[in-house]
């Protein structure tokens, strides 16, 4: 039986994709791509914005289009959000709130067998997913965390992924001993809110330390945080050569009065002081980041501190997003909705930052060194993948494979669509 | 579909002003540290919101400060509820909490508008020994909820419409001109221009961030 999996939104759903998809492979489906014709489809929604909730409506419709015949699975945080009128929707077969979604391949089990598959009817766990060993990316995913506490005020995801939870530390050891015994040499902790990580007495720090002390040629990605809760000792983890000098660090708003009527966890100038610290412990650290613009209320002046601070942090890429409207967030209850017209403006001046910034950043690495991992080979024998600073870099050899470290020389500006850094092999350099 | 272990009964209203009042309900043993929150609503309902813990660590009850909100959904409907009346509660949560290793020898400042007293009432209650001086924003005197629960010298009124307060005006025109001290840490709750305008104030005093915790309320 064929089935396609299509994701949307954050990594964390890219996690428990992928580890669906390992326990369809196992159970003897054939994966295809998700524009193929499937006997299953099975779409992991996000429902962060409108935009998102748009996209996952499209992609529903996609795959119902495609076969009309295929059962269609729904889950992801579109699935909890709005549960009874996906299920009133003729081209959905299944909907499945993030809660159950590790229990899809036994659903669909019981669906053919003739079973009770009510999705209702199984257990709630937001954990039990096995370790993915068929995934759709060179990078295994590791959950370590689900759901938030945090209560900002433009945001759903308390709501649809529910109160924070922490993953027992040893079963992510064990995890990650797994996915390495399989091959991967990169792992990224994924979460909600994975700086709020608590188990026992063992917290996000020391977490993150052992981890690294596992036995393995990998490294260790620690991807996107919310950015507070850090102690000194955070910053000493960066010295570890397994831990990738990159974080995604969400600063959301420049503005300081913005900060506060979101709700956020830390201050403008906390969150630069500590930008600051990074850079001069580590001087090619690569910060990247999420901003809103169009808050609501959100002022000229306001969003022009937002501009300044994108500038002067030198972020090398800000994922920029227009507020919209959550249902049932302290936001939706502000006054001065601001128009998508603004909208518009603002995240295109901080997207042109963000392109001027991520050139900037790229150029001053060239002729320094990074270890690639690779993540694919193209058509003209160019491989591509990331460094360790999670930089996009290309490479033209011989004998190289995906999934392989190769140590490499920047060596240009490849300028494309995105763009990437030209390399040559370490060895080459006399 | 409610599910049992969210409910808790009703135990007491208190009135304190004509749109202020304090909700008493069974705590069923749910631990929480002091400056926490909880989401509350009326049993059934969707809309839950978020308030701060009033009561102590060690009572057994919980205790919520809730001011009737113009226009608002949930403050209104829990305001009509009766003793024995189910309430709807999610939580505790929050990170306005204090390392609990500094009570002994550390000094605190609580700066509140408002309802934004109700965490520093359970500081206060959880921690007899605490050091803290508390500032409490207001318009009228007669909006200093409970103030006998705190000892006079730990605790002063600003009043903005009348004089009949410890010091007349805004919390951030006392702290303007009374400076604290560099190592005190500062606790502030209440709306988010007061808190916006308290920390420029401590800021430019040497109050370094990392002593500044906030939590707005809206």
């Amino acid at each position: 039986m064929k089935i396609a999996f299509k994701t949307l939104g954050c990594r964390l759903n890219q996690y428990e994709t992928d580890a669906l998809a390992s326990r369809f492979h196992q159970g003897s489906y054939e994966l295809v791509d998700f524009n193929e014709q499937a006997d299953i489809y099975i779409v992991n929604t996000c429902t962060v914005t409108n935009q998102s909730d748009q996209k996952s409506r499209q992609t529903i419709n996609q795959a119902r289009n495609k076969n009309k015949d295929a059962i269609v699975v729904v889950t992801g945080c579109m699935a909890n959000n709005y549960k009874k009128s996906l299920l009133e929707t003729n081209a959905i077969d299944f909907v499945v709130d993030n809660e159950r979604k590790s229990q899809i391949y036994s659903i669909l089990e019981n669906h053919f067998r003739g079973t009770a598959a009510d999705p209702e009817g199984f257990d709630k766990d937001v954990f039990s997913y096995e370790a993915a060993y068929k995934t759709f990316h060179t990078r295994s995913m590791i959950k370590i965390q689900d759901g938030c506490d945090n209560f900002c005020t433009f945001c759903i995801i308390p709501k649809v992924r529910g109160r924070a939870v922490s993953r027992p530390a040893e079963e992510i050891y064990t995890n990650i001993r797994q996915v390495i015994d399989h091959g991967f040499k990169e792992v990224v902790l994924t979460g909600v809110n994975i700086g709020r990580y608590l188990d026992g007495t063992t917290n996000f720090e020391r977490l993150v330390e052992n981890i690294l002390h596992l036995e393995g040629d990998f490294r260790l990605r620690i991807s996107s945080i919310e950015p507070d809760g850090f102690s000194d000792r955070f910053f000493d983890l960066f010295e570890h050569p397994k831990l990738t000098p990159h974080l995604h660090l969400c600063l959301q708003s420049g503005s300081e009065s913005v900060l506060l009527r979101m709700r956020r966890m830390y201050t403008a100038a906390q969150f630069a002081a500590m930008v600051n610290k990074l850079k001069s412990r580590f001087p090619d650290f690569n910060i990247t980041t999420d901003m809103i613009v169009g808050f609501p209320g959100e002022t000229e002046e306001e969003f022009e501190q937002s501009v300044q601070m994108a500038q002067e942090l030198e972020f090398s890429h800000i994922h920029t997003f227009k507020y919209s409207i959550r249902t049932g967030t302290r936001a939706e209850r502000m006054p001065d909705q601001i128009s998508e017209k603004v909208k518009n403006q603002r995240s295109a001046i901080l997207r042109n930052i963000s392109t001027a910034n991520k050139k900037e950043y790229y150029s001053t690495m060239i002729g320094k060194p990074q270890r690639m991992l690779i993540e694919r080979i193209t058509s003209d024998g160019t491989a591509r993948g990331y460094g360790e600073n999670y930089i996009p870099l290309r490479l033209k050899g011989k004998n190289l494979q995906k999934n392989q470290f190769v140590n490499v020389l920047l060596t240009g500006l490849h300028e494309g669509k995105e763009p990437e850094v030209i390399t040559i092999p370490a060895t080459a350099v006399k | 579909m409610l599910a049992n272990d969210n409910l808790h009964e009703l135990i007491e209203i208190r009135h304190l002003t004509a749109s202020a009042y304090i909700l008493k309900m069974t705590r069923k043993g749910l631990k929480f540290n002091a400056g926490q929150h909880i989401l509350l609503g009326k049993a059934g309902s969707i809309e839950l919101r978020e308030y701060s813990i009033y009561s102590g660590e060690q009572d057994d009850f919980f205790e919520v400060l809730i001011k009737e909100v113009d226009n608002g959904v949930v403050s209104k409907q829990l305001k009509q509820l009766h003793p024995g009346d189910m309430v709807q509660l999610e939580g505790p949560l929050g990170y306005f909490t204090i390392d609990t290793d500094r009570i002994a020898h550390d000094n605190f400042l609580f700066v509140a508008t408002g309802t934004g007293i109700a965490p520093f009432h359970s500081f206060a209650k959880s921690y007899p020994l605490l050091n803290y001086q508390l500032l409490h924003g207001v318009r009228f005197a007669h909006e200093a909820y409970e103030k006998n629960e705190y000892l006079p010298q730990n605790y002063l009124l600003c009043t903005t419409a009348e004089s009949s307060g410890d010091y007349h005006g805004r919390v951030t025109d006392y702290l303007r001109t009374h400076t604290v001290h560099p190592e005190t840490h500062c606790y502030l709750c209440g709306n988010y221009k007061m808190i916006y305008e308290v920390f420029e104030i401590l800021e430019k005093q040497g109050i370094p961030s990392e002593r500044m915790h906030a939590e707005v309320y809206f």
